[in-house]
């Protein structure tokens, strides 16, 4: 796993004449948890749609596992906003659909996952809590083994006890499959609790990347300040 | 996959089911009591001649009633298309789940393809069922009446209806994928199906072949045979012109013996009303339905061009229709299929 899991170059995304992302550098080593952050409109499902290869730059180049985004659609689990499941399914349903779905799918560890969590697999998936519902999304994305998680604001609608379930979920599914992940969030407290790589944005452009030890090291005060002190005017 | 698209099917088709087994069962006993009221009809008559008469009786008794039936199947193409095609991906985006689906292994545009062959076998299967019901209990009435090809008719038996559900379905499913949204998509979808299965019975299934001619002389009698002459102009059209064993899709106006229309002017005066208080002997002419106008245009040596398709092209012209609606479904269906890779 030497290939970077991101790296972007010049990139480019136009909406019409509005620009959602302004000539943006990146280079993430593998095997990290990427926090991306940045205010409402910064461009952050912009870069998290790029990189799932569901849209297209306008310019520059990015790539994803060394690879063209969308080029191997196994190799990256993408957990939706407000984590979406089939209603009318059942959880087992949902794992089945997985299976079905997906060539390198581990359904050892789906169900491993279901049970830990103590869902039932007859329960329809409409009639699950937030967190239930949230954890069932990211267990269908984990299981296919990917090599890239990719989360758009996973955790935004839960409450603070199902988010501390769901972001521990997300740490040892990444620490099992060895994988990188990109999650978006405008809770600086997740990223301060689970990412060791930041990248910040504002209106377009990345205001603030890397380690967050290194972050750390260069700034005083703790991430969740800096983060505020970039995300309202620059650095102080 | 088709095991998803097939859970995801499942409850459509159950109420697919139903209504289908509430049609079926119906015209089950209807086929076998068209079968029975035949052989009484036929019990009664005695030679050749008094046989034919009464099977036109029985045609008359019937066709009414299989006209109705014939109407209600006429809307299944729209209903199927509203009901099985508007939500098969509309619903996906109102939920939001097209971004769970879409992020599996499986591409779009294979997860687009199975999902509409998988409902598209349960339409071609259910109205096949239908049609090959209605088109067995109406068939000794269609004999007799020696009519297959009216516009009603020919559109609820056989091959036809199927290939308009294909149609309607598809049609439904990619509005849906491209409003992303069911209720407007299901409401477009009924009315471009209707507007398509007028336009095509009207305008384009008289040109499907092309159509024999024949020069009809308006004799009297040939114009009291007629069920209407002019309208409210005095353009001298005429109405319901007949020929046997035959779909008549055009009648010129009447012509004189050189080609032209007959002039208006002649032509009101022919079937205008004797003015009150004139001659009242000869008003009512020889009789029949138009009385004196069909003696005077009849004395005028008056043809009209009529254009028909003979019985015998039905089937050809079945084939020819389904082939063209499955053609008009799959590119229809190629649109979607592009489409979904650029959402």
């Amino acid at each position: 796993m030497s290939t970077e899991a991101l790296r972007a170059t010049a990139l480019t995304k136009r909406y019409g004449r509005r620009t959602a992302l302004a000539e943006v550098e990146l280079a993430v080593p593998p095997g990290r948890i990427v926090g991306l952050v940045g205010p409402n409109g910064a461009g952050k499902s912009t870069l998290l749609q790029l990189i799932c290869g569901l849209i297209e730059p306008s310019g520059g180049v990015l790539t994803v596992l060394g690879r063209r985004p969308g080029a191997d659609p196994a190799a990256v689990g993408f957990v939706a906003q407000d984590t979406p499941v089939y209603a009318g399914l059942s959880v087992g349903e949902h794992l089945r659909l997985g299976e079905r779905l997906n060539p390198r799918w581990d359904a050892a560890l789906a169900r491993r996952r279901i049970e830990q969590l103590g869902i039932d697999l007859r329960q329809r998936a409409g009639r699950l809590s937030g967190g239930q519902r949230a954890q069932l999304a990211l267990t269908v994305a984990a299981a296919k083994r990917p090599d890239l998680l990719v989360l758009d604001e996973p955790a935004a609608a839960l409450d603070p006890l199902a988010r501390n379930g769901f972001m521990t979920s997300l740490v040892e599914f990444v620490t099992d499959l060895g994988a990188s992940a990109v999650l978006s969030s405008h809770l600086l407290s997740d990223v301060e609790r689970v990412c060791d790589y930041l990248v910040l944005l504002r209106d377009g452009r990345v205001q603030l990347a890397g380690e967050v030890r290194d972050i750390l090291a260069r700034h005083s005060g703790g991430l969740e300040e800096i983060a505020l002190g970039y995300m309202t005017g620059g650095p102080r | 996959m088709i095991w998803l698209s097939w859970r995801q099917f499942r409850t459509s088709a159950l109420a697919g089911l139903i209504a289908l087994l509430a049609a079926v069962v119906p015209l089950l006993l209807l086929g076998i009591r068209l079968k029975q009221s035949r052989r009484s009809y036929l019990a009664s008559c005695a030679d050749a001649v008094r046989c034919a008469d009464a099977l036109r009786q029985y045609a008359a008794e019937h066709q009414n009633m299989l006209l109705f039936i014939d109407a209600g199947v006429l809307l299944v193409p729209a209903l199927i298309g509203m009901f099985w095609g508007a939500p098969l991906i509309a619903r996906e985006f109102e939920t939001g789940t097209h971004r769970l689906v879409w992020s599996q292994s499986i591409g779009r545009r294979r997860w687009f393809t199975i999902k509409m062959l998988v409902v598209a076998a349960a339409v071609v299967l259910a109205v096949s069922v239908l049609t090959g019901m209605l088109t067995w209990a109406a068939g000794p009435v269609d004999t007799a009446a020696g009519d297959r090809f009216t516009t009603i008719v020919f559109g609820a038996r056989d091959v036809v209806p199927i290939a308009y559900a294909v149609f309607g379905f598809v049609t439904g499913a990619v509005l849906g994928l491209v409003m992303r949204r069911t209720v407007p998509a299901m409401a477009l979808t009924g009315l471009l199906v209707i507007v398509t299965q007028f336009v095509v019975a009207n305008g384009v299934r008289p040109h499907l072949l092309p159509p024999s001619h024949e020069t009809r002389a308006m004799t009297a009698s040939a114009i009291n045979e007629l069920r209407g002459l002019g309208g409210l102009t005095n353009r001298p059209s005429v109405r319901g012109l007949t020929v046997p064993d035959a779909w008549v899709t055009s009648a010129s106006d009447l012509r004189t013996r050189d080609g032209r229309t007959l002039d208006p002017a002649v032509f009101g005066a022919c079937i205008a009303p004797p003015a009150p208080g004139s001659s009242g002997s000869g008003s009512s002419g020889s009789g029949g339905t138009f009385g004196a106008a069909a003696d005077c245009l009849g004395a005028r040596d008056l043809h009209v061009d009529v254009a028909y398709q003979p019985n015998r092209r039905y089937w050809p012209f079945q084939l020819i229709e389904s082939g063209l609606l499955i053609g008009l479904a799959m590119l229809v269906g190629g649109f979607g299929w592009w489409r979904i890779r650029r959402r």
